[in-house]
């Protein structure tokens, strides 16, 4: 979906400040999210890279004493508005943890749970087509076909993220957001992530969170290195790791850290 | 090199290692030109041989740096200033050792050259030869500073080289007009020159991967360039 | 320096010996206690499970009981049984004189005629004949046959008189003493004479008690521990009650029995000793247990989880229903059954609202007046009879019986529901 050559913005974060009670986790971030790419956000821990990731699904309202200020718009409309609908919000943003976490329920209900709370699947069916689809996007189909009754809890570390992903796209989200995805899992199944990542990016745009300097830059397009709860830069993954404009950025990709 | 130390110090020493590496590479190169030119200058065979033999050290650095280089980046995956930095070390040191053979070869030819050269010659090759010294250390030292406006000088003053280049071959050629018995010195004289003019290209390119070391891109236009050799068949 | 290394490590291998040692002891310690306490419990209990019966010919006599030849079943069941049991008892001894008859009629307990009319109604062709019938021995015989009883006490100072020990040793002797298992142990109500008495009253009540309270602790309970655990917010309000209901689980619970004898019997006027009102008492010391193990095992649900449901789009109430909620179920029925077992044990609250009345009818439903097992411990134990004492131990027995059950039901609860999350 280029316009011009030049990707479209899908979210917009403006001036976006975010506080646990007192303190100040994020300071007036301003990021773009193109459209249809893979956007990776590195930094040291605690740089509120995964606080960021948090308010773009408004995950952040389950904590008390977050509070989120600032606008982040997706689709011209103002996620942080009270007019927004949260349920709704995250039909269209789906995200992976960094923990794989299944229901303990069968691969089959762990797939059609979200299409059957939104009401998508008008039969049995449909909601079978759903959970089809839904497998053989997140690359876990021919594994598990024969077991979809079987608990999603008993696949191995690398089919549980793959089943999460696979849940997070049986509704058919925009966005796609991701949380430390890999970080459980083994370099061959971190290869499949990233290879899924590689193909779910043209029907979905994802941003990911990731503390693999190599990760952010094999499978992302753009980059944003967070550092002390601001965004320091931003730009093209070329960019950030051939020649960074900020030392910060480079002390940090170069492990020139502290 | 970047401010602050790596977190993995035997990283970080590593680095230092291949850039200690290129600038001891450097100064044999530089010391390789020197010693064939003042061959040549002064008719001295010892210089020429001692040149000859040196080679084989250059050309051992260039392996030792490739190899430190294959290390760095299948163990170290190197980043940002880390990558520019290992990439360009590559480079630069293919081009020094080029830098070397060609020493190596004028120090040959210069075993062959007859004991009375025209000073006129001799004067045009050290008025090419000492420009190419020059720009050999300066950018050498560009290298060591990390300073990309010497290397942007360097580069820009290849255009020189290339003009005196062709008046000392205009010499050697006027040289060569002049007796039939000049047809073996004028020949091995035309390569010595073409040769110094060569050292001063792989300079230039050393130029161009310091630029791009320190600031990340590359040093964009053609190449300046003196006016067109007016020899031709030039290999 | 080496030497202090050494020392210090010498050192530290014994004082972790030490602690082996005393860790070790203290588990004796432990289990010497239960074993001697199950012994007692058990040697002296077990004999409760078996009862003596005397073997007396019975001459069902038409003419002693006013019966005619064929007589009806009405008829059979208004007949005058007392004469001819008598007779049987005095037929023991055919020279007995009339204290010593009135001794004969004391063997054997006083339920003995309708043991007698019992078998002339199960077998109508009786009539006019002489059978065998199978008589409960008083409690004192059926202590001596079961050894409990010293026989070298001076005859004034116990209650069973040498004749009757006299007659008992001859029937012995004659094979006509039995022993056999005392079903009616487990199917008659409570009694003052022991060998008659059975803890089929305190056995419902208890039943009863648990099922009211089950019925009004469990519902109340969870919704309070999944509002407070997912939905309060987390502020000074909810931290108070949050502290209260751990005070109020460590309230004494006779303060509950307290509450309920005021309020449940003095303002609702609910029924007094009965199982409703034993129930809502124990139902109130119950509640912050199963409170506090459902709010543990829905807090032990990981984050993850609720995490994963939310970013799907589940509102917060699909979340906790659909996930937190069944995910924690396994624990919160372990707790809750636990905390029914305690209840069970409770004998405080239930003295106190009425519940230790003597009551010998089965209780057919919460409503009416019953006993519990416990209390029913107490009340025999308070009783001077001979025969009480094992039916003291044995009422323990089918107590502990009840709890190890019901323990061994909320184990196997949480081992076949738990769901292993990763």
């Amino acid at each position: 979906m280029r316009k011009n050559g030049v990707n479209m913005i899908k979210i917009s974060a403006k001036n976006v400040d975010v506080f646990y009670g007192k303190k100040q986790a994020l300071f007036n971030i301003n990021l773009d999210i193109e459209e249809n790419q893979v956007t990776a956000l590195i930094g040291p821990s605690g740089c509120g890279k995964s606080t960021f990731l948090r308010c773009l699904n408004r995950m952040n309202d389950v904590i008390d004493i977050c509070k989120v200020q600032g606008e982040i718009v997706i689709n011209d409309f103002n996620i942080n508005d009270k007019g927004c609908d949260v349920v709704r919000l995250r039909e269209k943003i789906g995200m992976v943890f960094q923990k794989p976490n299944p229901f303990p329920k069968t691969l089959y209900e762990n797939i059609s749970y979200g299409p059957t709370i939104h009401g998508m699947a008008q039969s049995k069916q449909e909601m079978d087509e759903i959970v089809e689809t839904s497998l053989k996007k997140a690359a876990l189909w021919e594994e598990v076909k024969d077991r979809l009754h079987e608990p999603g809890t008993g696949l191995s570390g690398g089919q549980q993220q793959r089943l999460c992903i696979a849940r997070a796209i049986s509704v058919q989200p925009e966005v796609i957001l991701m949380d430390e995805p890999c970080s459980a899992l083994d370099p061959i199944a971190t290869a499949q992530i990233e290879e899924l990542i590689d193909e779910l990016k043209k029907e979905h745009t994802i941003i990911i969170v990731t503390h693999s300097m190599a990760q952010a830059a094999r499978v992302s397009q753009r980059t944003g290195f967070f550092h002390l709860g601001e965004l320091i830069e931003h730009g093209s993954t070329d960019k950030i790791f051939k020649n960074p404009d900020n030392t910060k950025t480079q002390d940090y990709i170069t492990g020139r850290f502290g | 090199m970047s401010e602050a130390p790596h977190t993995v110090k035997s990283y970080e020493e590593e680095l230092k290692n291949l850039n200690s590496n290129i600038i001891k590479m450097g100064g044999f190169c530089e010391e390789a030109l020197g010693k064939a030119i003042q061959a040549i200058t002064t008719r001295n065979s010892d210089h020429a041989e001692s040149v000859i033999k040196d080679d084989e050290k250059i050309d051992k650095f260039e392996t030792l740096i490739e190899q430190q280089v294959v290390n760095l980046i299948a163990l170290r995956q190197p980043m940002a200033i880390d990558l520019r930095e290992t990439v360009t070390a590559l480079k630069i040191s293919s081009d020094l050792e080029r830098i070397g053979d060609l020493a190596k070869n004028i120090s040959k030819r210069t075993l062959l050259l007859n004991e009375n050269l025209p000073k006129n010659l001799v004067d045009a090759l050290v008025r090419v030869s000492s420009n190419v010294q020059k720009q050999l250390k300066s950018i050498l030292d560009a290298y060591l500073d990390r300073s990309s406006s010497m290397a942007m000088n360097v580069w820009e003053s290849d255009e020189k080289i290339d003009d005196l280049t062709n008046l000392c071959m205009q010499e050697v050629i006027k040289y060569l007009k002049e007796n039939e018995k000049n047809l073996d010195d004028g020949t091995h004289l035309l390569f010595v020159t073409k040769n110094i003019e060569r050292i001063g290209d792989h300079t230039t390119n050393v130029a161009e991967q310091v630029y791009y070391l320190v600031t990340g891109e590359y040093l964009e236009g053609d190449r300046p360039k003196g006016t067109e050799p007016i020899v031709t068949g030039e290999k | 320096m080496n030497k202090n290394k050494e020392k210090l490590l010498a050192k530290r291998y014994s004082s972790e010996k030490r602690f082996q040692f005393l860790g070790k002891s203290a588990i004796f310690m432990a289990l010497l206690f239960l074993a001697i306490f199950i012994f007692k419990i058990f040697s002296t209990g077990y004999t409760a499970f078996q009862k003596t019966w005397l073997i007396v010919p019975v001459n069902f006599d038409a003419e002693t009981m006013y019966l005619d030849a064929n007589p009806s079943k009405e008829d059979l069941e208004e007949a005058d049984y007392f004469e001819i049991s008598l007779q049987s008892m005095f037929n023991l001894d055919k020279n007995a004189n009339e204290k010593q008859q009135n001794e004969l009629k004391k063997m054997v307990s006083y339920f003995f005629e309708r043991e007698i009319k019992q078998e002339l109604i199960n077998d109508p062709s009786l009539l006019g004949k002489t059978k065998d019938v199978y008589i409960t021995a008083s409690d004192d015989l059926d202590q001596v046959f079961k050894g409990n009883y010293p026989r070298d006490l001076p005859e004034n100072q116990r209650r069973v008189t040498d004749y009757q020990l006299k007659i008992f040793d001859q029937l012995v002797e004659q094979g006509k003493v039995e022993s056999k298992f005392n079903l009616s142990f487990f199917t008659y109500p409570d009694s003052r004479e022991a060998e008659l008495a059975g803890i089929a009253s305190s056995f419902m009540g208890s039943i009863f008690s648990i099922l009211v309270c089950l019925a009004i602790a469990f519902p109340v309970a969870v919704l309070a521990a999944i509002y407070l655990e997912e939905f309060a917010p987390k502020n000074r309000f909810t931290d108070f009650i949050e502290v209260n209901i751990n005070n109020l689980a460590a309230v004494p619970s006779i303060v509950f029995g307290l509450l309920g004898l005021g309020i449940l019997l003095a303002v609702f006027q609910l029924p007094r000793s009965t199982p409703l009102v034993g129930g809502i008492t124990l139902s109130l010391m119950t509640l912050p247990t199963i409170i506090i193990a459902c709010r543990a095992s829905l807090k032990a649900v990981p984050p993850s989880i609720r995490e994963a449901a939310l970013a799907m789009g589940a509102s917060r109430m699909q979340t906790t229903m659909h996930h937190t909620v069944p995910l924690s179920m396994p624990g919160t029925l372990s707790g809750t059954i636990i905390g029914l077992a305690q209840a069970l044990g409770e004998t405080a609250p239930l003295i106190l609202i009425g519940m230790v009345a003597f009551v010998n009818t089965i209780p057919g439903s919460p409503m009416d007046p019953a006993a519990s097992l416990p209390v029913q411990i107490y009340i025999w134990a308070e009783s001077a009879e001979r025969g009480f004492v094992e039916k003291v131990s044995a009422c323990i027995m089918v107590l502990l019986g009840f709890l190890i059950v019901m323990n061994l039901f909320a184990q196997i609860i949480r081992h076949k529901f738990e769901k292993k999350w990763s």
